[in-house]
């Protein structure tokens, strides 16, 4: 199981996020009343991407993009999808490490390429990544100390018995906490500021074309995967859907529709997202990191305490 | 091998390293390096030796012991491997320097006389070479004059009031039980009462919290850090200060015995809860600080508070993986802030001494050893996967989060998200962004300063992938202070609550690696550009007109900085101006004429008859 | 449109791709830019072509100029120009560009954009409306299948004769040559 893992749910989170980026795309478009591009579009943007003859600036600026994707693959191992998850070493908090260096690796290659634009976007990234950890650690730590474990398989399993985090009582006001926070993770808007096209030019990615920025919309594509699938297994039971897999229990078809559910689940959560992002503008750093520094991380800690006081 | 021919040869070699000075200066060189690896041998002989001698017996009747254990093993080895490391860097560092010579016997010195203070078997010998330790220190803090006299004095003046606390604590355990033997006085002090130990506890958390800079009295330390040569300061961040975490260990788990300082007080205030929020909030505050410092060692001097945080967190929380998490974070740490001072250092030794994070930049090309020294330093101290600094704090979160304290998990956490920002600020203002036209033709670092950042680099993603080697003597450190032991294997810990096999990380990202390395090979070749080929809307890029690295986190900048500010330092800084004012006043007394001092002995004579007549006292 | 043809994707993926992900450069020059935002938002919606508006000419793979070039004008186009990654294609919008358009004698505008940087396409008019963006795109696909839109080409091939163009109204250009000796 877990050696079919370690190849399948790599391909599926390369397809579904790609199908993400182009389904965002798509409702976007639709939303704005337009008819907008096909939903494989960002396949094709890719595969131009990789036709073309990209520029370096040293070895450095193309070790942080390979890494920054390596290592988002790396975290795809490690996060259930379904009922496949290939790594569990570690649990939650090397996950939690491993989601910091993807962004990592692409702040480092930003830097290298010298770009002003650049340099003020990974500024900004930072910030913003400080914003909304405060909250998502709360909302993390309140996870793991109500099921007593630092697994995520465990999590989702423990769902399995005992019904969705979101459903239940005490997980309640950090799943708000989470949706919140959710448009910050994948950098839409009204977070935006890091790629702001307008006025930084696409921040750190502005140097990047060629292989450079194919890779980086495979990272992407990752990222937000990664973000909506960590909302999933946590609050909204992962494979689980109120024991509709049980007859199947022990099966291949119980992790194939475990799988399906799983991104039924994560489509729905995107949709939310992509109506927020399709009405709002932009805020400026200060005022998002204000936001969020306001009211996702104080439901979040009044989540925790609840946690902490009934334990 | 005997421990007291170790420390002859540690003392006597500092001197010998003087006296050849005078000889010349590659004598010197030859034999500071000779003494420091020479040591370095001889304690690695030492591995899995359990020996206790008496080296002196009639000290006032109580009779000086070395002994050799796991614990002392540890702490020796890491402490004559990293002042080797910087001995070796400063043959070129401190080349052009005057009283070099007294550098490198005042180094030498130090470290003689941390490992007294780890091998030491009584108080007393533990007492004096802490205090020879402090006093070399502050010789060496200002050994650059001027603004690092200032520094040494700040420091000397709380070490000092740390040396008094330990010596009250000292003679009291003297005058009860009489002995000053560490294992007699563990044994006399279990059946002794509860406030007695809680004294003793309180009083030497006042010392060794002042050496490992704990939250309130932590003020000494950034400008001890920034104002000493670099190969020092990595020395005083790397293990000196951290002699504060041996002082802990000591005390709490070999004196006081582990079971009962976890059970002194009641829930929220006993002893250690207190401790593991002191910790918190060393981690968290200065890590915050740390983001808005422009000097480069005064930014790796703050993060040196914070890291110390996560060791007090994890010994003082009390289980097995937090103690040995703890202990395994004193050594990671040691590596890391080492190899991040052994870099600027570097920096600063082919700028010209220049460390301001403002008006550097773009280095990484011309630097490429101290680049990647740089970068796996701040890895580690992030605590990015696959460098040591990541399993250490992965045992310390694991058993704050299964200890049921989210609310100290989440100071640990959010202490790193922290450090993720200020140390990427140092990166990419020393090492990234735009070449300055006037750093074109630097000269190189020479070799004797790239050895120990090749060595470090490798040691810590060799820890980070290998964790079990040192774990391995950690967990002999923590069963003999009596907590459960940990399955310990050579890639990681196994548990039921959750394993960490770090080799399987490594091989995931390895195989990631070299695929998308192999895809970057084989798509179509970039063209390398100049750094001015950017995109900056059609225009050029202007060359050293601006600095885009100047307030790099500008908005948290305005929204931070009032509240940012060290209240201790300040706190400190109006009572020595208190006391300073108070003194003045006093010397005022001295008019130095003869009427004046004539009239005092007329007033104090007329002030007694006024006594006598008034309420007949004599 | 032969985006849904496989054949096709399978015989050349980066043509194809190229074709239909156009990355567009706007360069704000003019009157032209005016037609520009209802071309790309919901009245004619350039995306279902795959034609969206990026930031830095590192991303594209279009650039189109939209206007009157003023001598200044030229020496950000030329730059921004060289920045674009190969295969890179030009399109001048409206009459302008051609011949100088109602500029034709004026002191300090270009009347042939042609002379400095290779141009892919025209869009005649003054100005044309958006559905001729559309057109003209439409004839930049049938190029690119014919391999004649080789502006990159030719600019690598003659670059000595493009730089001579470049300095002779410019003065001294403040950037290397892109292509030296050795890259050539």
């Amino acid at each position: 199981m877990n050696i079919i893992a370690l190849f399948v749910s790599p391909l599926i989170a390369l397809i579904a996020g790609m199908f993400f980026l182009g389904l965002s795309r798509k409702i976007s478009a639709r939303i704005q009343w337009r008819y907008g591009p096909p939903i494989y579009q960002p396949v094709i943007d890719v595969i131009r991407s990789f036709s073309q003859k990209s520029i370096t600036h040293g070895k450095f600026f193309d070790f942080g993009i390979i890494l920054s994707l390596s290592s988002s693959f790396v975290l795809i191992l490690f996060l259930p999808i379904g009922k496949l998850c290939a790594l569990t070493s570690g649990g939650l908090i090397a996950f939690l490490y491993l989601m910091l260096m993807g962004p990592f690796g692409i702040a480092l290659s930003g830097a290298a390429a010298a770009n002003p634009n650049s340099s003020i976007g990974i500024s900004r990234k930072f910030l913003l990544a400080l914003a909304y950890e405060v909250p998502l650690l709360l909302v993390l730590l309140t996870v793991m100390t109500h099921y007593h474990t630092i697994s995520l398989v465990e999590i989702v399993n423990i769902q399995a018995n005992s019904g969705w985090a979101f459903g239940s009582w005490a997980l309640i006001l950090p799943g708000i906490a989470y949706l919140l926070i959710l448009p910050a993770i994948l950098g839409m808007r009204p977070f935006e500021v890091v790629g702001a096209a307008q006025e930084i030019s696409s921040g750190p990615i502005a140097e990047f074309g060629g292989k450079h920025l194919a890779f980086y919309t495979l990272q992407h594509a990752l990222h937000v995967f990664v973000g909506i699938a960590l909302f999933v297994d946590i609050f909204l039971g992962g494979w689980t859907f109120f024991g509709l897999l049980n007859p199947l229990a022990g099966t291949v078809w119980a992790v194939i529709f475990g799988i399906i559910i799983f991104l039924l689940k994560m489509t729905l959560v995107l949709f939310i997202g992509l109506f927020v992002n399709a009405v709002y503008p932009r805020f400026r750093i200060e005022q998002a990191m204000q936001y969020l520094w306001k009211w996702p991380t104080l439901i979040s800690f009044v989540g925790l305490i609840i946690v902490v006081l009934t334990k | 091998m005997s421990l007291e021919l170790l420390l002859i040869i540690a003392f006597s070699g500092a001197f010998l390293t003087y006296l050849s000075g005078k000889i010349s200066s590659q004598l010197r060189d030859g034999v500071a390096v000779l003494i420091s690896l020479g040591l370095v041998a001889i304690v690695s002989f030492l591995y899995n030796v359990q020996t206790e001698t008496v080296f002196y017996q009639g000290f006032f009747g109580i009779s000086l012991i070395l002994r050799m254990n796991s614990l002392a093993w540890f702490f020796a080895i890491a402490i004559v491997s990293f002042t080797a490391l910087c001995i070796i860097y400063s043959l070129s560092y401190m080349k052009d320097c005057e009283r070099s010579n007294y550098y490198y016997f005042m180094m030498l010195l130090i470290n003689a006389s941390m490992l007294t203070i780890v091998l030491a078997g009584d108080l007393v010998t533990f007492f004096v070479a802490w205090e020879i330790m402090s006093w070399s220190t502050f010789l060496l803090i200002s050994y650059n004059r001027n603004g690092a006299l200032q520094a040494g004095i700040k420091y000397i003046v709380l070490s000092l009031i740390g040396s008094m606390c330990m010596l009250v604590g000292i003679l009291s355990i003297y005058t009860s039980f009489g002995t000053v033997n560490i294992a007699d006085v563990a044994n006399h002090l279990t059946p002794s009462s509860v406030g007695y130990k809680l004294f003793l506890l309180i009083i030497f958390s006042i010392t060794f919290g002042i050496k490992n800079a704990i939250m309130p009295l932590h003020t000494w330390l950034p400008d001890a850090y920034a104002e000493s040569p670099s190969p020092f300061s990595a020395v005083l961040s790397g293990m000196l200060t951290r002699m504060g975490v041996f002082g802990f260990l000591l005390i709490m788990y070999v004196i006081v015995g582990m079971k009962t300082t976890l059970h002194l007080g009641r829930g929220f205030l006993s002893f250690n809860t207190i401790l593991c929020w002191l910790g918190a909030i060393t981690i968290v505050i200065p890590t915050f600080i740390a983001m808005l410092q422009n000097d480069a060692k005064k930014l790796l001097a703050w993060h040196g508070i914070g890291q110390g945080g996560y060791m007090i967190v994890g010994i003082a929380f009390g289980t097995s993986l937090g103690a040995a998490g703890g202990i395994f974070h004193t050594l990671n740490h040691a590596t890391y802030i080492v190899l991040l001072f052994l870099s600027v250092g570097a920096i600063e030794y082919s700028t010209n001494g220049l460390r301001d994070l403002n008006s550097l930049g773009g280095l990484f090309k011309k630097m490429p050893i101290a680049f990647f020294g740089g970068l796996l330093g701040i890895s580690g101290l992030i605590g990015v996967p696959l460098t040591n600094g990541f399993v250490s704090k992965w045992l310390i979160y694991k058993t704050l989060i299964l200890g049921n304290a989210p609310f100290l998990a989440f100071a640990a956490l959010l202490g790193t998200w922290g450090t993720v920002l200020s140390v990427y600020k140092f990166l990419h203002n020393l090492f990234l962004g735009q070449l300055p036209e006037e750093h074109k033709e630097i000269k190189k670092a020479p070799l004797t300063m790239q050895i120990p950042i090749v060595i470090l680099s490798f040691t810590i993603i060799l820890f980070g992938i290998l964790p079990g080697l040192p774990l391995k003597v950690i967990n002999s450190i923590i069963v003999a202070a009596g907590f459960q032991a940990l399955d310990i294997n050579i890639w990681g810990v196994t548990s039921e609550t959750g394993t960490l096999n770090m080799l399987n990380i490594f091989a995931a990202i390895a195989v990631f690696g070299a695929i998308f390395w192999g895809i970057f090979k084989v798509a179509r070749k970039s063209t390398p550009v100049d750094q001015y080929d950017n995109y900056a809307a059609g225009a050029a890029v202007p060359k050293n007109k601006y600095h885009y690295t100047v307030e790099y986190y500008a908005p948290f900048y305005r929204m931070g900085k009032p509240f940012l500010k060290d209240i201790f330092d300040m706190f400190y800084n109006r009572i020595a101006e208190a006391i300073g004012s108070i003194c003045d006043s006093v010397r005022k007394i001295y008019t130095g004429y003869v009427g004046s001092y004539v009239m005092y002995i007329v007033l104090f004579i007329a002030s007694l008859i006024f006594v006598q007549l008034t309420w007949s006292i004599f | 449109m032969d985006r849904n043809q496989i054949g096709k994707w399978l015989k050349n993926p980066g043509k194809m791709a190229n074709k239909y992900s156009f990355h567009v450069v706007y360069f704000c020059t003019g009157c032209g830019i005016i037609e520009v935002p209802p071309s790309i938002t919901t009245r004619w919606d350039a995306e279902r072509f795959g034609i969206i508006p990026v930031a830095t000419p590192r991303q594209a793979n279009l650039f189109l100029i939209t206007g009157y070039v003023s001598t200044k004008t030229l020496a950000a186009i030329i730059r921004t120009y060289e920045q674009m990654p190969e295969p890179k294609y030009t399109v001048a919008f409206g009459s302008c560009p051609i011949n100088g358009g109602m500029y034709y004698d004026s002191y300090n505008t270009i009347t042939s954009l042609d002379k400095y940087i290779p141009v892919d396409g025209y869009i005649a008019g003054c100005m044309p409306r958006p559905e001729a963006i559309f057109i003209g795109v439409t004839h930049l696909w049938k190029l690119i299948d014919m391999d004649k839109a080789d502006g990159y080409k030719r600019y690598r091939e003659d670059y000595v004769h493009y730089r001579a163009n470049q300095e002779q109204i410019l003065g001294e250009l403040d950037w290397p040559p892109l292509f030296s000796k050795e890259n050539l």
